[in-house]
């Protein structure tokens, strides 16, 4: 599957505005703005039935991608948002920064000098992207961000969720297929602090299993195949037979390789990881120790994003943040998950499959648009 | 249902064959449960100073970490008072560690291992408390912020935690085999010694019942003893009794007898009288002797008091008597002489030999002296084993060669049927003066009852 990127016309214009920029100081960001909500809140949920305000004024009816690099995961994004912009007759335009800040600061600041009406960005290096959100903001567009604020909506993979939606599959799994006894490997990731809460969650999820027994808890010197397979050769070492294996899936995907090398893979054993990376999902679908992916389904949040685009300009309340509810893809359901991904609008328009996939938070509109997230929010913070 | 000494002795030698069975089984039970009791004493030992070790070397790095860390964020030496000792602590429970544990190669190359990651993470922990001192703060805090010494901090866990967990499961599992092994023992002691209650309570069951039976026939034995005994008395007096009663019948029948033949008796000799005719006369009143001889036996049966035996030599001597009597009053002259040994016979063979006997003599009478007096012998000799002879002679006239017989004949064959019914013959023997008639005849000690015979 092949996503738009941004076009040749588009590119131009970006690197006409970035010269401008340099050239001469842009009307709009000699205008300060508000901050935001800059101190953490706890969001109400989302009421679809607040009243009409007013649509924002001077902008073109244009879905903006600020893109931070190619990889599956925004290939996703990028075509939810395209799907929405056509659904809602928008004109999608798309922008990736090949991971270099420096670039997508120049992309972002070209939508901005053109007016754009909606942008939905993930940012290569927040801190340095963060200040001509807030301009993008002030201008009255919609800001969607993937994840880090400034947005209008703030977009939140909830880790503990995610670890325990994984955990929970195993356990089930250990209860009903090893008898509820289980050697667990967590192969943890050190080097990303905000994603410790997974690894609490699956803590959490085994502590009352007396059977279980975590016999490793243990982050791999890099965070990749090959430093997932060197780090279950160690563990192998010292214990021989594992039976459950949870980590991200391309080091737990390393793991399995490992095992396979030591002759100590067996269908039986559960291996799970998150980011249902296409590897992890063809391992399920082959019925072997791979047994789920947790997914965060990309096409589905940005068609969502690009729904809440199009009512922003609209002038309709929208969600201030959005929860991306994992998902466990496991042999049972990962046909009726690619379904879903393949076809993003009927999930959204269908509530009750909606839900399963999104979770919104608070109100916001043009009227209302200082109100924008400025915090690393969270649905998990109480 | 009584039972037999062979049932007893087969009964109890079986369950005492069980009884030492189940003994034997529990002995070879408990030894065998003691000896692998002790070899897990020592497996739990060793197992328990691995664990030790592992616990001791984690706590060791911990402590050392926790003291690095201290100084590092402080920047005060009194946090570092435990680091030397908790690294020697840790050196040594590794060396410790690698002398408890087995040489196989999977350990081997654990050991190696965590040998490699201990001595980085002393190595991690050194480098940066150097760093502090040497007060390049931030250099020791990027060698800190780089997670390096978690990382190797994680692995040793790693490798112990497994080590530990080894180590609780062996022992576990040993204490659940002793426990195991306990109940058994337990089980089986119990289970050997009911079987050996029940062997005893059978054989002394058993033994209680046989004595008790042996008891109860000793008693009925006993019982019948002393029944039979009054049994016994009471039939013997019955038949002493009933003998009674048939030898005082008998000794009646022979009354009767000896009274209808002297009455018979009488009557011949009252026929002979009114005869006229000499020779019926002499044939009626040999008749009537022969009837007297006959008489004569029955006479001494129911005198003798012994019906079953005749006091032969006593009835032929008074016999004899009486011929001699009659003969000279009918005008013989010949004298009787006897020479009897005492011999008892039984009645029919006192009656043969007493009719035989007063044939030989009347005809020694009438025929052997015809114009003189003279001598008649009779002699009743006992002979050697089992014969006795009975001889009559005379020194008379004799019998003269192919001379005719004297009289009817009658006589002679009345001796000669008689001496055939007894088993005997008679000899005739002729004398120089005389003539003579031996009867030698068998006194079987079944046939006869000879005097030597009934003592």
């Amino acid at each position: 599957m092949t996503y738009p990127t941004s076009s040749r016309p588009a590119r131009i214009l970006a690197a006409f505005a970035l010269v401008a920029s340099f050239l001469q100081p842009s009307p709009l960001a000699a205008q300060d703005g508000p901050a935001g909500i800059t101190r953490p809140i706890v969001l109400p949920p989302f009421d679809s039935n607040r009243p009409v305000c007013a649509r924002p004024a001077g902008l073109e009816r244009v879905m903006a991608f600020a893109q931070d690099n190619g990889r599956k995961f925004m290939q996703g994004v990028a075509h939810g948002l395209a799907l929405a912009a056509k659904d809602r007759g928008l004109e999608y335009r798309v922008a990736q920064a090949d991971n270099e800040p420096a670039r997508m600061v120049d992309q972002v600041r070209a939508f901005l000098d053109a007016k754009v009406g909606a942008l939905v960005v993930a940012p290569v290096d927040p801190p340095s992207i963060a200040p001509l959100l807030k301009q993008v903001i002030w201008s009255g567009a919609y800001v969607g961000a993937v994840v880090p604020p400034p947005a209008t909506t703030v977009l939140n993979a909830p880790q503990y969720l995610t670890g325990k939606v994984l955990a929970d599959e195993a356990a089930a799994y250990i209860r009903t297929h090893l008898e509820g006894k289980a050697k667990v490997v967590l192969l943890t990731h050190d080097s990303l602090q905000f994603l410790a809460p997974r690894f609490v969650a699956m803590r959490d999820a085994f502590k009352d299993m007396p059977g279980v027994v975590i016999v490793a808890d243990i982050s791999p010197l890099t965070v990749d195949e090959a430093g997932g397979a060197a780090m279950m050769r160690t563990i192998l070492l010292a214990d021989p037979e594992i039976d459950v294996v949870l980590g991200a899936d391309t080091v737990v995907l390393g793991a399995l390789a490992a095992l396979r090398e030591a002759g100590k893979a067996r269908p039986d054993q559960f291996l799970g990881g998150i980011d249902g990376e296409p590897a992890a999902v063809e391992e399920i679908k082959a019925g072997g120790p791979y047994k789920a992916s947790v997914s965060l389904a990309s096409p589905i949040f940005s068609y969502a994003m690009g729904q809440h685009a199009a009512d922003w300009l609209e002038g309709k309340s929208i969600p201030q943040g959005m929860d991306i509810l994992p998902r466990a893809l496991t042999p049972n359901n990962i046909a009726r998950y690619a379904a879903d991904v393949a076809d993003p609008a009927a999930v959204y328009n269908d509530p009750s499959r909606r839900d399963q996939y999104l979770r919104m938070y608070g109100n916001i509109c043009y009227e209302t648009r200082e109100n924008f997230i400025n915090f690393p929010w969270s649905s998990e913070r109480r | 249902m009584p039972i037999s000494s062979r049932v007893v002795i087969n009964l109890t030698v079986v369950l005492l064959t069980v009884g030492l069975l189940a003994l034997v089984g529990i002995i070879g039970m408990t030894v065998w449960l003691g000896e692998k009791a002790r070899i897990y004493s020592e497996d739990a030992t060793a197992t328990r100073n691995t664990r030790v070790s592992a616990v001791e070397l984690r706590a060791a790095l911990q402590s050392a970490e926790s003291s690095q860390r201290g100084y590092l964020l402080g920047g005060n030496e009194i946090y570092l008072a435990p680091y030397d000792s908790a690294k020697t602590q840790a050196v040594s429970q590794l060396q410790h560690l690698k002398s408890s544990l087995p040489a196989f190669p999977q350990i081997a190359r654990v050991i190696e291992r965590l040998s490699q990651v201990v001595g980085e993470k002393i190595d991690e922990m050194d480098r940066t408390i150097a760093l502090k001192r040497e007060l390049h703060d931030a250099e020791a805090l990027a060698v800190f912020g780089g997670n390096r010494g978690k990382a190797l901090m994680d692995e040793a866990n790693v490798f112990l935690s497994s080590i530990i967990r080894t180590t609780d499961e062996r022992l576990t599992s040993g204490l659940a085999q002793q426990r195991f092994n306990a109940t058994w023992l337990r089980r089986i002691s119990v289970i050997g010694g009911l079987v050996i209650i029940l062997v005893v309570s059978g054989v002394i069951l058993t033994i209680y019942r046989y004595t008790r039976e042996v008891a109860q026939t000793r008693d009925e034995v006993q019982s019948l003893n002393a029944t039979l005994e009054q049994r016994v008395k009471d039939r013997t007096v019955d038949l002493a009794q009933a003998r009674d009663r048939a030898e005082v019948l008998l000794a009646e029948v022979n009354h009767r007898v000896a009274n209808s033949l002297a009455m018979v008796s009488s009557l011949v000799r009252l026929q002979s009288r009114t005869m006229t005719d000499k020779v019926a006369q002499d044939a009626l009143k040999e008749t009537q002797a022969r009837i007297d001889a006959i008489a004569s036996v029955h006479k001494s049966l129911y005198s003798s008091g012994d019906a079953r035996f005749v006091d032969f030599d006593e009835y032929l001597s008074s016999l004899l008597g009486n011929i001699e009597t009659a003969m000279r009053d009918e005008g013989h002259g010949a004298t009787l002489r006897c020479d009897l040994d005492a011999l008892k016979l039984r009645p029919d063979m006192s009656v043969n030999l007493g009719v035989i006997a007063t044939e030989l003599v009347t005809n020694a009478f009438k025929y052997a002296y015809p114009n003189r007096s003279g001598e008649v012998r009779v002699r009743l000799t006992r002979l050697s084993g089992d014969q006795a002879e009975l001889v009559v002679e005379d020194d008379g006239v004799g019998r003269g060669a192919g001379a005719p017989a004297k009289g009817t004949g009658l006589g002679t064959r009345i001796v000669n049927a008689m001496a055939r019914t007894i088993g005997a013959d008679v000899e005739y023997f002729a004398r120089d003066p005389g003539y003579g008639a031996k009867l030698a005849f068998a006194c079987p000690a079944q046939a006869f009852a000879c005097p030597a015979q009934l003592a």
